[in-house]
């Protein structure tokens, strides 16, 4: 048994020497190691008579594995070594576990076993510990240096140009703004004690019910009346409060007796239909009642671009134009050839028809590469059909260009969240495809943004902002088509088809004269 | 015989200066944004956000009133993401990330298959960035045996790709296996966004868009059967929609991903196993930041800590085990004795209550 004091030495000699023991040109060789150790104490004329034979060395090693938790490594194990036979395979020091030398030689000397993490130091925030970028070391090579060395290119100025917009875009954004005429734009107030006060004194109050309270539907009182009570109550609002109440839109919460507000909004608001019962919150919408400064009519303007009209700035826009027929039996060529297209076809969901039918198929089989030498084609689709929608573009010549999107707002300006309105999740918006056909660069491209906020109005009725959207790209003379369209989507400049409109109204003779020799011809044929 | 161009022929032009029913530039555009609105006897003004964009830059994005709150007004609809949060939370594993180069990573996906047997429920591809190898990895990681069924995917995209992506979803490798189910949109609030598009094209005419670009698409994919009105442990519908728009407030923090995208695959999956795959290099301005409950794997995840048996170990130790007989055949996913375990997240019958369901009760 040696003491522990026998151990320090060696902890301290160890640590002196450190991983030189097992380099080159000692290699670990445990007489030498032996032998050092012994020298290293020679000085201090204390002799260490522990170890005389190489045995006992062993046995001190084996030993002093023992309290430093296998601090060191042998090629193979001391214990079966039997030193006495001749043997080339002498055991080696390998390895020096410096760490736990370090921790017994704290514990040596009165340490606690376990160190004490310092507690002021403030805790490290984890993105410390990563690497930093290295914003200030210089690449050897990159493309950027290169640039910048060889072609005196700084860096990101190839990113920033081709970032900037062109000077067409540029001209033809500025070319729009002219041209278009600005529409009264009115901001939200989100002020909701404006709006709780307007309410209370417009709306609300008791003796604003009519024929008795739930007979008498709020929503449907004229805003001029409700301004009218606001106004009777100037003196009980704050002046800030009144102005606004003709400079922005107000939602007043309409409150009936069986209104819970705990239940929040309705999911329906305006639409609802059964407001007179429906225990959610309903909203009546305050229109500013002032003019806004800014709608402004479109400057007079004389000026000729490519893709125009040479009569562009005198030119009249031809009057709506609609056809109500089949569009499967309507033979495309009498109608000529057109700059746009807009589509919203019903598309038929159940594709698992029995007989052979499929709307989808005959949708595709349209003749439609008939209608358009050079131009665009915006068609609406739903789920499924955008597959099938991307599918008819290609098959029809063109190329899809954009994905549009239509973001469905309610009543408040608000996203359309409830009302389980789609299959897996709710829908907020509608996709349009855009199709690109031919080369055609009298287009006016990126005025609009791919993305179009808009009410929802009827059923599966579309923003109209996409026919302006549509009239400049295009330009307001160009003839335009839309197929599949209702009454209410005949508009100047454009002529609708499909089957739910009211007769047949054309100006354009060509249009005209063979539309009718084409009835003709089918009326003989019967 | 003359053609008809884009204006008309001459003839009709002519004509229609006599015609009675034209009608000037001025009066079109100012007549049809006036709405009359039902049964109301005031005409309401409808806003034109497009107007209003064409005149002062300003996009429709911002006008859009429930963007830092979408269930804004919906108490109800708040309460149940709330509680789906807590909940998905309580059971999440810890946030792993696995860095490996993009020419490792299919190597290493198929050695989690066939050494340590992961599957993955929920698998996001890519982040909001223009150029990122998804087509060549998706075309070659094994994407059916890495996937549950039922299981989600996830794929992201700018509006160029769309049509390879397409051509990819239809071919061998996903052979019609990933029913295309919902094509989310991720829109940037305005143009200084980090996650604002870049629409550079490529340099032609042709390719050029007509559009200015904001919108990133996320496509979700379903394989398997899932039935919305009886799988209510595996999928909770509706509860959000598949449009998300970036809320202002963390500017700074942009992550590969919005948060917005990967709680709606928490909130529509309740199953327990995520694995986010963004197959390149993404820059210092976009981070990928660790998301507890998923793997994220790539070659820019900053913290290497993922471990297949460690990971094992916690899933069983986190999620509801529920052991599901599989049907006939023996195919894929059961292993030989035909049961598939579900790692799930268990759902409170509060969750339940509020969670919007198939038709037996009408929507409100
Ligand atoms: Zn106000
Ligand atoms: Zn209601």
């Amino acid at each position: 048994m040696y003491t522990l004091d026998k151990f320090k030495k060696f902890v301290s000699f160890l640590l002196e020497y450190d991983t030189s023991l097992v380099l080159s040109p000692i290699n670990g060789e445990l007489w030498v190691v032996k032998a050092l150790f012994v020298e290293h104490y020679r000085d201090e004329k204390t002799t260490i008579p522990y170890l005389e034979t190489m045995s006992d060395f062993l046995d001190f090693l084996q030993q002093f594995n023992g309290i430093s938790g296998n601090s060191l490594k042998f090629s193979h194990d001391l214990h079966n070594f039997d030193f006495q036979l001749p043997n080339l395979n002498f055991p080696k020091l390998v390895w020096i576990n410096i760490g736990g030398l370090l921790l017994l030689q704290h514990r040596f000397e009165g340490g606690s076993p376990f160190p004490k993490l310092s507690t002021n130091k403030p805790k490290q925030d984890l993105f410390e510990l990563l690497e930093r970028p290295k914003i200030n070391m210089k690449q050897l090579y990159s493309h950027e240096i290169l640039l910048e060395r060889n072609f005196g290119i700084q860096p990101g100025l190839l990113d920033a140009l081709i970032r900037r917009p062109t000077a067409r875009t540029v001209l033809s954004k500025q070319r729009a703004q002219v041209k278009t005429k600005k529409i009264p734009f009115f901001t939200v107030c989100n002020d909701s004690n404006h709006n709780h006060i307007l309410a209370s004194v417009g709306l609300n109050k008791k003796e604003y019910g009519q024929y008795g309270d739930n007979s008498f539907d709020k929503q449907t009182i004229p805003e001029s009346i409700v301004h009218q009570r606001i106004a009777n109550s100037k003196g009980m609002l704050s002046e800030e409060i009144y102005k606004c109440s003709f400079e922005k839109i107000h939602f007043l919460p309409i409150i009936n007796n069986h209104t819970d507000l705990n239940l929040g909004d309705c999911s329906y608001l305006d639409t609802c239909h059964k407001m007179k019962t429906c225990r959610y919150l309903h909203y009546f919408t305050l229109n500013p009642n002032s003019k806004p400064k800014g709608g402004s009519e479109p400057e007079e303007y004389s000026e000729y671009t490519i893709g125009d009209c040479f009569s562009e700035s005198f030119r009249e826009i031809l009057a709506p134009q609609w056809i109500n027929c089949d569009i499967r039996y309507l033979p495309f060529s009498i109608l000529g050839k057109f700059a746009a297209i807009i589509s919203d076809p019903a598309w038929d969901i159940h594709m698992s028809l029995p007989y052979g039918t499929c709307k989808d198929d005959e949708l595709l089989s349209l003749p439609m590469s008939e209608l358009q030498d050079e131009g665009i084609i915006m068609l609406w689709v739903t789920g499924r059909s955008i597959e099938i929608g991307r599918r008819a573009l290609l098959k029809w010549g063109y190329r899809i260009s954009d994905e549009m999107i239509w973001v469905k707002l309610n009543q408040l300006k608000r996203t359309i969240v409830t009302g389980r309105t789609g299959h897996w999740l709710n829908h907020s918006k509608e996709h349009l495809l855009v199709g690109l056909k031919g080369n055609p660069i009298w287009l006016n491209r990126k005025i609009d943004t791919d993305v179009v906020v808009s009410g929802t109005r009827e059923t599966s009725r579309k923003p109209d902002e996409f026919y302006d959207i549509v009239e400049r790209l295009v330009g307001v003379h160009s003839r335009k088509l839309e197929i599949f369209g209702r009454d209410h989507n005949t508009r100047p400049g454009w002529l609708t088809i499909g089957n739910q409109l009211q007769g047949v109204s054309l100006c354009e003779p060509e249009v005209k004269r063979k539309y009718e020799s084409y009835i003709q011809s089918t009326n003989k044929s019967n | 015989m003359y053609t008809y161009n884009k204006f008309g022929s001459r003839n009709s032009s002519s004509s229609n200066s006599n015609s009675t029913k034209s009608s000037t530039l001025q009066s079109v555009q100012s007549n049809h944004r006036i709405e009359k609105s039902s049964g109301k006897n005031t005409t309401q003004v409808e806003l034109d956000y497009c107007n209003n964009y064409v005149h002062s830059g300003i996009p429709s994005t911002k006008y859009i009133r429930n963007v830092s709150n979408p269930v804004e007004g919906y108490p109800k609809l708040a309460k149940l993401h709330q509680l789906k949060r807590q909940q998905i939370k309580k059971h999440a594993l810890k946030p792993y990330g696995y860095r490996v180069s993009t020419d490792r990573i299919v190597p290493t996906l198929n050695k989690w298959i066939e050494v340590y047997g992961l599957k993955f429920d929920v698998i996001m591809i890519g982040a909001l960035i223009e150029n990122q190898f998804i087509l060549p990895i998706l075309n070659s990681i094994p994407i059916y045996k890495l996937c549950s069924k039922p299981g989600f995917l996830f794929i992201w995209s700018t509006t160029q790709k769309i049509q390879e992506l397409t051509k990819l979803l239809n071919n061998d490798n996903f052979n019609k296996k990933f029913r295309r189910s919902e094509e989310l949109i991720f829109l940037p609030i305005d143009r200084n966004s980090p996650y604002y598009p870049g629409d550079y094209g490529s340099g032609d005419l042709e390719s050029l868009p007509l559009f200015e670009r904001q919108q990133w698409h996320c496509w979700m994919c379903i394989t398997g059967t899932v039935r919305r009105s009886t799988d209510n442990h595996l999928i909770h519908c509706n509860v959000d929609t598949d449009l998300q728009i970036e809320t202002p407030t963390s500017k700074k923090n942009a992550n590969a991903v919005p948060e917005a995208i990967y709680r709606v695959a928490e909130n529509f999956s309740n199953s327990n196993r995520r694995l986010h795959l963004i197959p390149s290099k993404l820059g210092y301005d976009t981070p990928i930041k660790l998301r507890p409950g998923w793997v994220i794997m790539g070659p820019d995840v900053l913290i290497n800590n993922f471990d297949p048996v460690t990971y094992n170990e916690e899933l069983y130790s986190k999620s509801m085990i529920k052991y599901k007989q599989t049907g006939t055949g023996g195919q894929a996913s059961g292993g030989y004795n035909n049961v598939t375990t579900q790692f799930l997240v268990p759902q409170t019958t509060e969750i339940e209550d509020l969670r919007p369901k198939s038709p037996t009760i009408p929507a409100k």
